[in-house]
């Protein structure tokens, strides 16, 4: 999921270039207006009979898990907040969290109690929100080795931590995972899951199952080898752990795995789909959200990219990295598979989120996963079985012709196939993919999903590595730019029953931070270029937007205040993968600034700089 | 005779030690036994290689590699380092090598093609965590750095991180002002 940089400057052609020397093309939504107008093409199309798979978590007034449920939804119930008064949201209160990288992830309300994760050095704040000026419960720094921020590739981030039982659980990003009692700020137990002498740091978010804590590292560019975990949530002690690549037995493939295809049926096929005991470095890490159905009891989880990106150093399928596995949650044995990305070639980890969702398709109605990839396609799948019911491109692309549901494979264009030793031009999405960790939501009102988006494309230029445990194992250089449109991001709503965009916001940057979607009938999200939007979930209209400074890469969540009012929170921080090379050193839009960032992001440093602040809003 | 090539005992040894280490040039060699401490096995790699300087053991808390910027005023006599010196600065195949280097042992892939910067931090903004000098760039490849630098000191030669050194002092050279803009509105030229 790294960003490369570009070997040389890069050099842009054709509509490109013209596109280049101006100021980000952007419509009238965008940073250089503050207009709050809307771009967006006004549909009415909505998706009746579609509901949330897995209820919210705790008290709808509460976020007590980094979605706000199992599902995966981000939509909160709370309904105050509506098109018709969202003009007089303002600042309610605000807060520092003392480090300035990228804020990925979102806060947690449990009671009248806010929990914060900083990146690193992965502080956390336990808020008080019945008390004027909102003072801290606790503060608790954890032991935490700073190498470990040299071994993370794509910035120090933190998605977040998990409620349960009087407790939040979250990762460390020198690999391990905590316990902290919320009523004391004490930490319960503390258990080293990943190596950080492999390349192994953690910065995903974990959900609780049934007494477990769900974990998986990062690392794909450091040749790890993925794999997930349960610990239990009392004691920490590691349940089970199950790799994504490797033999069966590791892997946890036995009499239960029923893939639907039938080539992903086969013995050890997460390590014979590899060249030799390449598998053992060949990433697959679990980075991203996680989803659970309790009905199925199977928790849903995505793989990153096979390592290295320099394809030719390992033929074959690369199973079961670029895949979504849905795992027994109790055991962690693999019930199904499905490679959304057989044999990557282009860095599309399949890590996004995956959205569990009722839905009526084709007049029936289908126990759905929605998953937006980074290969820029939108996959609705049935979630017992692994069947790809439909997916369509959500962004502009030009790798795959589309995908085959007979086989669930895409079809794979010759000339965008990337290969040792050459440089191939101008594919889309571009590494970061059409979508990345940014969260998208669902809401069973208009029973669309909300979407950030990316439009960007780049070259590819693979090249013979050489494993070295701690450094990367990449072997790829992939200079990014703009796509085709004159935008960088959009922000959408997608009917995942047809596999069609309902609308977009156009926007200069890619959307980098997540959705979050209410029962008000408004949908939230924030912009890399530091504003924090609010618009309409029937017809994608801005209705309100507020500059907080640092580009947003973070997640709102709503919750209901001690005074009984809704509230909505969201950090600023640029930074992330996208952010990561700007966060350090905002980049200029100057000819004479080599750094790639001046071409990926023009004239970004106009419009952000670091930041670490958690914004609280209310009528 | 430069920094043992076979440094495999300094590796052994804590960073704290390795930080006790002081370079002295060849004159300094026969002088070893007078300062103390253990001393580090000072070998000749091949007869063509020029004649700089090697390290030693100081036995307190001296560094590796001599920073010519802060040498201090009335430093002990006895014990005054003498600025060691890269044989390979500005020496254009070794550079060239060194780029290779750079590849071979993924320091591309964490800090950027051509040292722009990405995982680790960029060579190219004028701006050095830990020195900028050829020692201290030594230092910083041969030892390693708390933020997530491996120490390359013992698994490479000693030969080659002068390379790497002289490689990646090379990418800083082009002074660039990375960070500034003004006011005015620069149209982007060149493409």
């Amino acid at each position: 999921m790294i960003v490369r940089r570009a070997a040389t400057v890069l050099i842009l052609a054709g509509l490109a270039c013209k596109m280049e020397s101006k100021p980000p093309a952007i419509d009238t939504t965008g940073s250089s207006d503050p207009k709050v107008t809307s771009s967006a093409a006004i549909g009415t199309s909505m998706v009746a009979g579609a509901r949330i798979a897995v209820p919210h978590a705790g008290p709808p007034g509460e976020w007590q898990m980094p979605a706000g449920d199992y599902a995966s939804s981000r939509y909160s119930e709370l309904a105050s907040i509506t098109p018709q008064n969202v003009a007089n949201l303002h600042v309610a209160w605000a807060f520092s969290t003392g480090v300035l990288r990228g804020h990925e992830g979102q806060p947690l309300v449990v009671g009248n109690t806010m929990y914060v994760v900083t990146p690193y050095p992965n502080v956390s704040y336990a808020i008080d929100l019945a008390q004027t000026g909102q003072p801290l419960k606790w503060k608790f720094r954890p032991e935490n080795a700073q190498q470990a921020i040299g071994r993370a590739c794509c910035d120090v981030v933190n998605r977040g931590a998990a409620y349960a039982d009087g407790k939040i659980f979250y990762n460390l990003l020198d690999g391990h995972t905590v316990a902290i009692d919320v009523a004391t700020g004490v930490q319960v137990w503390r258990t080293k899951m990943g190596d950080l002498a492999r390349g192994e740091t953690m910065t995903m978010a974990p959900i609780v199952v049934k007494g477990k804590v769900i974990v998986g590292s990062s690392g794909g560019e450091m040749g790890v080898r993925g794999w997930i975990a349960a610990l239990d949530a009392s004691t920490g002690k590691e349940v089970w752990r199950a790799y994504n690549i490797g033999p069966d037995k590791d892997v946890k493939v036995g009499p239960r795995f029923k893939p639907f295809y039938a080539h992903d049926s086969g013995t050890n096929l997460g390590a014979s789909s590899w060249p030799g005991d390449t598998w053992k470095t060949g990433g697959g890490a679990v980075w991203g959200w996680l989803s659970y159905d309790p009905a199925l009891n199977l928790i849903y989880h995505g793989t990153s990219n096979p390592g290295p990106w320099n394809e030719n150093q390992r033929t074959g399928d690369n199973k079961w990295t670029a895949a979504i596995l849905a795992r027994d949650a109790d055991t962690g044995e693999m019930v199904w598979a499905f490679q959304v990305t057989p044999h990557d070639m282009w860095d599309y980890d399949a890590v996004n989120e995956n959205i569990l969702v009722d839905l009526p398709v084709k007049g029936r109605t289908r126990k759905a996963l929605v998953h937006f990839d980074r290969n820029g396609f939108a996959y609705t799948i049935d979630r017992a079985t692994g069947e790809v019911i439909l997916a369509e491109p959500f962004v502009p692309m030009n790798w795959s012709t589309g995908i085959d549901l007979t086989t669930g494979r895409p079809r794979v264009v010759e000339t965008k196939k990337t290969a040792q030793d050459k440089n191939v031009k101008d594919i889309c999405p571009s590494l970061e993919g059409g979508k990345n960790q940014q969260p998208a939501a669902f809401s069973p009102q208009t029973g669309l999903f909300y979407v950030p988006t990316n439009n960007l494309c780049m070259d590819f230029q693979a090249r013979a590595v050489t494993y070295i445990a701690g450094t990367p194992f990449i072997g790829g250089n992939a200079p990014e730019k703009g796509g085709p449109g004159g935008y960088r991001g959009e922000f959408i709503a997608w009917d995942a029953t047809t596999g069609k965009k309902i609308w977009g916001v156009k926007e200069p940057y890619p959307v980098w931070g997540g959705a979050l979607a209410t029962a008000g009938g408004v949908v939230f999200y924030g912009t890399l270029d530091g504003w924090f939007k609010a618009v309409d979930a029937r017809s994608g209209k801005v209705l309100w937007q507020f500059k907080v400074g640092s580009g947003v890469v973070g997640n709102p969540v709503a919750y209901t205040g001690p005074d009984g009012k809704q509230y909505i929170a969201i950090y600023a921080g640029i930074g992330g993968d996208m952010g990561l090379l700007i966060a350090g050193d905002v980049a200029a839009n100057l000819p004479y600034d080599v750094r790639e960032r001046g071409t990926t992001l023009p004239d970004i440093a106009r419009w952000t700089s670091w930041g670490g602040e958690l914004f609280v809003f209310s009528l | 005779m430069r920094i043992s090539d076979r440094a495999t005992p300094l590796r052994a040894r804590s960073v704290a030690t390795l930080c006790a280490l002081v370079a002295l040039v060849a004159l300094a060699c026969s002088r070893s036994a007078g300062v103390g401490g253990d001393t580090a096995r000072a070998t000749h790699t091949s007869p063509e290689q020029p004649a700089v300087s090697h390290a030693y053991v100081a036995g307190d808390s001296l560094r590796l590699i001599a920073h010519d910027e802060i040498l201090p005023v009335g430093f002990p006599a006895s014990v005054k380092p003498l600025l060691i010196k890269n044989p390979y600065e500005g020496d254009k195949a070794a550079i060239s090598t060194g780029g290779k280097l750079f590849v071979a042992y993924n320091c591309l892939d964490c800090h950027g093609a051509d040292g722009s910067g990405a995982m680790g931090p960029s060579f190219q903004d004028g701006r050095w965590h830990f020195g900028g000098g050829p020692g201290e760039v030594f230092e910083s490849i041969y030892q390693g750095r708390p933020d997530g630098m491996p120490a390359w000191g013992g698994r490479i030669s000693n030969d080659q991180i002068w390379m790497l050194t002289a490689y990646v002092r090379s990418l800083s050279s082009k002074d660039l002002s990375t960070e500034n803009f003004t006011g005015k509105t620069i149209e982007r030229t060149g493409h």
